[in-house]
């Protein structure tokens, strides 16, 4: 498993409840204490400009609701994309949506950037089943 | 050659001859009635086409460049829509039945002419066309349905059962946790829950209602109404902070369509609740109505945190929700602008973010 202080999680929803629920949820799974939460979109992109240098030497999971107002998660992806290449290969994004739609799946696979599409609410074992794929593909590559 | 009469006639109708005699006749015979054009040439009749709007095409089969049957094909893909009719001077009916059938030429009339045929083919022609352009205007609207329903759909199912999710995250923590201290607090937000989950249900109804009842007018008294509404308002979460004030302009009962003007005040009214300033102790909302002589103006201010400029075009759009808060369903203002709409008034706003907003309503008096 990915060391707890390899690895930051990121969530983004605009959902207050879902925020506080996913975060208790993360740390009662005790993947790591490094759970960061965004209500928006503009948010989260801000946070990743900010701190590229530290972040690009970890894992960030993402866990990125797909309809919040402003800018909806696909189109904060899009903003991940033009990212500094280092930034954007330390992130792994999923999508997490109340409703999973067709066109949903079909967006999340245009992007390219998005690893899967999960319905809330938020299942941990998932979670931890993906980082060891991760994990096993970084180690292959080294 | 061709005349451009501006008369105010509302079918227009060209015709192709290259015998300048008969164009003469023709137009002698049918400007008083017809917004007429003439052509001699194919090159004319197309560039009549290109600059007005025709409803009724008639040609002579017999031309020395084209005959009438070729001409309406060459014109078909690029004028499909108006009605044409094809004037023959001797029984060349093969070429003629061909084009009927083909479904080129709608009719054809045999010259010399008869009076009383050609202004009934005309008409004909011109019911034809506007029921075809009825059907044209029904696919569009029925198109533009189609979409919102997609829409509707969409945001539906997320915005209906992200409450449910919610709560059901909440289940797990606490089956998680098992730790009963924490009951209190996750109670707490199943009721947030619950209450967004009703606010939507509710805004849907709404929507429902707006579109299916006919309009029925009855007498209003502003007045009571408002008082009744914001009264009932008091009790919604958040709008005890809220100071309400009223002022209303009425000297005779007001015919309106009651339901519609309770969706348009009481969404409006709720707007100005969710949206209220938390940083201002002096939250408020003022309404005034004032009522006229065929129509009255209703004002709904508020100083609450105001609309970003770039939204405010936006804000009526259904399930369209502000990137600064997180505090509408995005159904509100959209339920409002139908009923406005369906009332046959006008519905705009004006807005400073951080200072307020104001809608502003007039609506027509009913019968």
């Amino acid at each position: 498993m990915i060391g707890p202080e390899k690895l930051n999680i990121l969530l983004v929803d605009d959902n207050d409840i879902d925020i506080a629920v996913n975060t208790k949820l993360l740390k009662l799974a005790e993947l790591t204490d490094n759970i960061y939460a965004f209500s928006s979109g503009r948010q989260f992109i801000e946070f990743l400009e900010t701190n590229a240098t530290g972040l690009q030497k970890k894992f960030n999971v993402v866990l990125m609701d797909i309809m919040m107002p402003g800018m909806n998660g696909f189109e904060c992806l899009d903003q991940v994309k033009a990212l500094p290449e280092e930034l954007k290969n330390s992130i792994y994004a999923f999508m997490l949506t109340s409703s999973i739609d067709r066109s949903d799946i079909i967006k999340a696979e245009q992007s390219g950037m998005v690893r899967h599409v999960l319905e809330k609410p938020l299942d941990v074992y998932l979670i931890k089943k993906f980082l060891r794929e991760i994990l096993q593909k970084s180690q292959e590559n080294e | 050659m061709h005349t451009t009469t501006m008369s105010a006639h509302p079918i227009s109708v060209l015709y192709l001859d290259d015998e300048e005699q008969n164009l003469t006749s023709f137009r002698a015979l049918l400007r008083r009635d017809f917004n007429v054009y003439t052509a001699q040439t194919p090159a004319e009749a197309v560039n009549v086409l290109n600059q007005e709007k025709v409803h009724v095409i008639f040609s002579d089969q017999k031309m020395p460049e084209l005959s009438g049957v070729e001409f309406f094909e060459l014109i078909q893909p690029d004028f499909p829509d108006a009605i044409r009719i094809l004037l023959t001077g001797y029984a060349d009916i093969d070429a003629v039945i061909d084009a009927i059938n083909n479904g080129q030429v709608y009719r054809y009339l045999t010259k010399p002419w008869d009076e009383k045929e050609l202004k009934i083919s005309i008409e004909n022609s011109y019911d034809l066309y506007s029921s075809r352009e009825q059907v044209k205007n029904k696919q569009v609207e029925l198109e533009k349905a189609c979409d919102e329903l997609e829409k509707f759909v969409y945001s539906a199912s997320h915005d209906l059962r992200a409450p449910l999710l919610s709560i059901k995250g909440i289940i797990k923590l606490a089956h998680q946790e098992n730790d009963a201290k924490k009951y209190p607090e996750y109670l707490d937000m199943i009721n947030t829950s619950v209450n967004r989950l009703d606010t939507f249900v509710q805004g849907v109804i709404k929507y429902y209602q707006n579109g299916i009842n006919a309009s029925q007018s009855a007498e209003v008294c502003f007045k009571t109404l408002l008082d009744e509404l914001i009264g009932s308002l008091r009790f919604v979460p958040g709008g005890e902070r809220l100071k309400f004030t009223t002022e209303v302009y009425q000297n005779r009962p007001f015919m309106v369509d009651e339901l519609r003007l309770r969706i348009i005040l009481s969404n409006l009214l709720s707007n100005a609740i969710k949206f209220s300033d938390p940083a201002k102790p002096d939250a408020a909302v003022s309404v005034s109505v004032w009522v006229k002589e065929k129509s009255c103006v209703i004002h709904v201010a508020d100083n609450g945190i105001g609309i970003a400029e770039e939204d405010q075009q936006r804000v009526f759009g259904m399930f369209f929700k502000s990137a600064s808060s997180n505090r509408g369903t995005g159904i509100g203002l959209y339920i409002a602008r139908e009923a406005v709409k369906k009332l046959n008034g006008s519905i705009a706003l004006h807005s400073t973010p951080g200072i307020g907003t104001t809608f502003s309503i007039e609506i027509p008096e009913g019968k």
